[in-house]
């Protein structure tokens, strides 16, 4: 089960949206478990929150074994900068294991378009099946046509695709069939 | 930057340094320490234990996997041989982050040659020859997409890579891998500040595969004697109607071989070269004699050496093919059949009743 918590107002429509194309992409119920507030602890002094802090000081969800939770934000995430500086965040995932957060701050505009609407409903779609995937083992992958391409990649078209290659997509099947329940 | 280097040639082997961190005794290890297994990630090492095994007494090595908690053991005096060394340092993995950020514009494009040495580089080139698994494998996949097995393999060295940086820069595997991919696939407008990336892995070569040498008779004695072939005057009318002797055209074959085109033909042609290539270089002067000789001058020595051979394998055949003659008396037998007899024995004889069905169906 795939559990959508909010750290800000979301749009019904776009988590219906969402939802649904969860459960497409990974075969899994997915569902909205409510609204939280961001962990102070989290926040930097730039205004930005550290994705790694904020998933473990994030309210807890009440989940079962496998379940994995989702947090929507709309505030931008900051990382720890590694040997080559920072890399952009969209989002981040404990790889492997149950939480995953994902960011709409670098998104474009959602705009009152039913276009625009639809395209940032895609890209919401991407980059939520892109961390679920991380906490589903899978790793980035290479074909930019591919949920799991890097979110920075110059490779990745405007409006990118948010199903998962069949790699990707065969290797979460198998881990999948492979949980504990 | 340039690919990876050629293999050493054989000469050269000795001199190879040893990769950065391995472990050269099982002493060096002690419980708690971090090591990195190939092919299966780090470890932490639990302690030393004595088990007995098929009757013998071993010491092993028992190590935990970090990733999933599986347990390794190795013997203790294996622990030089198996690969096992320390998790690279900071300063180790700077240089990886250098190599991977750095332009790569030579793929290796023999699929056989790059894909066997991908797996030795995962096994012996430490971090760094992970490193360069992945960015090989990477930069091939922008020229065309991966097949399955080096697919497969990619990822691997992409899980591989990821713990160990994980590991060592005391970060979460979700974050180590952004930094990989940030240094593979920069965004738009970053340009890195890079310093000389560190000196490609060197490989030890592999010990080329060679058919055993068989004897001069047994390579002959192709049975063609017996058949009534004369390579010797077919080779003459091959020579007289092309003008081209038969040896270059064996060096043809090899040399289309050697340089395949299409990846799917590739493997095949591969294999082709790699077995034939050496035999047609080391094994031709040899074989030119070879056909020169008449193969009727062979065959008066071969039939004696041949004939004790074969005779017992004959032997026993010949006994067994006086059942054949049985079968063309079973035809006779339903057309000798007189019809009190079905009668008599019914259920027993229904299969012989049937060919004699067929037969006046037949005559119908």
């Amino acid at each position: 089960m795939i559990r959508i918590v909010t750290l800000d107002a979301i749009d019904p429509g776009d988590m219906a949206f969402l939802t649904a194309t969860l459960y497409r992409a990974f075969g899994l119920g997915t569902e909205f478990a409510g609204e939280k507030h961001a962990p102070r602890e989290a926040e930097t002094k730039d205004g930005r929150l550290d994705a790694v802090k904020l998933l473990k000081e994030a309210d807890p969800v009440r989940t079962f074994a496998d379940d994995k939770v989702l947090y929507l934000t709309a505030a931008p995430l900051a990382l720890q900068p590694g040997p080559l500086g920072e890399p952009p965040c969209w989002g981040f995932a404990d790889y492997g294991k149950e939480r995953a957060v994902v960011s709409t701050a670098r998104f474009p505009a959602r705009g009152v378009t039913e276009t625009s609407i639809e395209n940032w409903r895609r890209r919401l779609a991407r980059e939520t099946s892109h961390a679920i995937g991380h906490l589903w083992d899978l790793h980035h992958c290479y074909d930019a046509k591919c949920a799991m391409h890097p979110s920075w990649s110059q490779s990745l078209p405007a409006n990118p695709e948010m199903d998962l290659c069949s790699f990707c997509r065969e290797k979460s099947e198998r881990k999948i069939r492979l949980a504990k329940t | 930057m340039r690919g990876p280097p050629p293999r050493h040639p054989d000469d050269q082997r000795e001199e190879l340094p040893a990769v950065e961190g391995i472990i050269a005794d099982a002493a060096e290890m002690s419980p708690g320490d971090r090591v990195v297994y190939p092919n299966q990630g780090v470890c932490a090492v639990v302690g030393v234990e004595e088990k007995d095994i098929a009757g013998q007494k071993l010491v092993l090595v028992r190590m935990r996997r970090e990733e999933d908690g599986a347990t390794v053991m190795v013997p203790k005096n294996k622990v030089p041989s198996v690969g096992l060394r320390r998790v690279a340092s900071g300063e180790q993995m700077e240089g990886v982050f250098h190599y991977l950020a750095a332009q790569f514009d030579d793929p290796e494009l023999d699929w056989k040659v790059r894909h066997r040495d991908n797996a030795d580089r995962l096994i012996a080139g430490g971090v760094l020859g992970v490193a360069e698994v992945v960015k090989g494998l990477h930069s091939l996949s922008r020229l065309r997409p991966l097949p399955t097995k080096e697919r497969e393999q990619y990822d691997n060295a992409r899980h591989l890579l990821v713990h160990e940086v994980a590991v060592s820069l005391g970060v979460p595997p979700g974050l180590a891998e952004d930094y990989v991919d940030f240094a593979l696939m920069p965004p738009a407008g970053v340009k890195f500040d890079l310093k000389p990336p560190p000196k490609p892995v060197l490989l030890p070569s592999r010990p080329k595969k060679r058919r055993p040498v068989a004897e001069e008779g047994e390579a002959d004695d192709l049975g063609l004697g017996e058949l009534g072939i004369d390579l010797g005057e077919i080779d003459a009318a091959i020579a007289g109607a092309a003008g081209v002797p038969g040896v270059e055209g064996v060096e043809a074959v090899a040399g289309d071989g050697a340089e395949p085109e299409a990846e799917g033909v590739e493997g095949e042609k591969a294999e082709e070269a790699e077995a034939e290539a050496p035999d047609a270089d080391e094994d031709l002067p040899a074989a030119l004699p070879r056909r020169e000789k008449p193969a009727r001058a062979a065959k008066p020595e071969k039939a004696p050496r041949k004939a004790p051979a074969e005779k017992p394998a004959r032997e026993p055949k010949k006994a067994e093919k006086p059942a054949r003659p049985e079968k063309p008396a079973r035809k006779p037998a339903p057309a000798k059949k007189p019809a009190p007899a079905r009668k008599a024995a019914p259920a027993a004889k229904k299969a012989a009743a049937k060919p004699a069905a067929k037969r006046g169906g037949k005559k119908k």
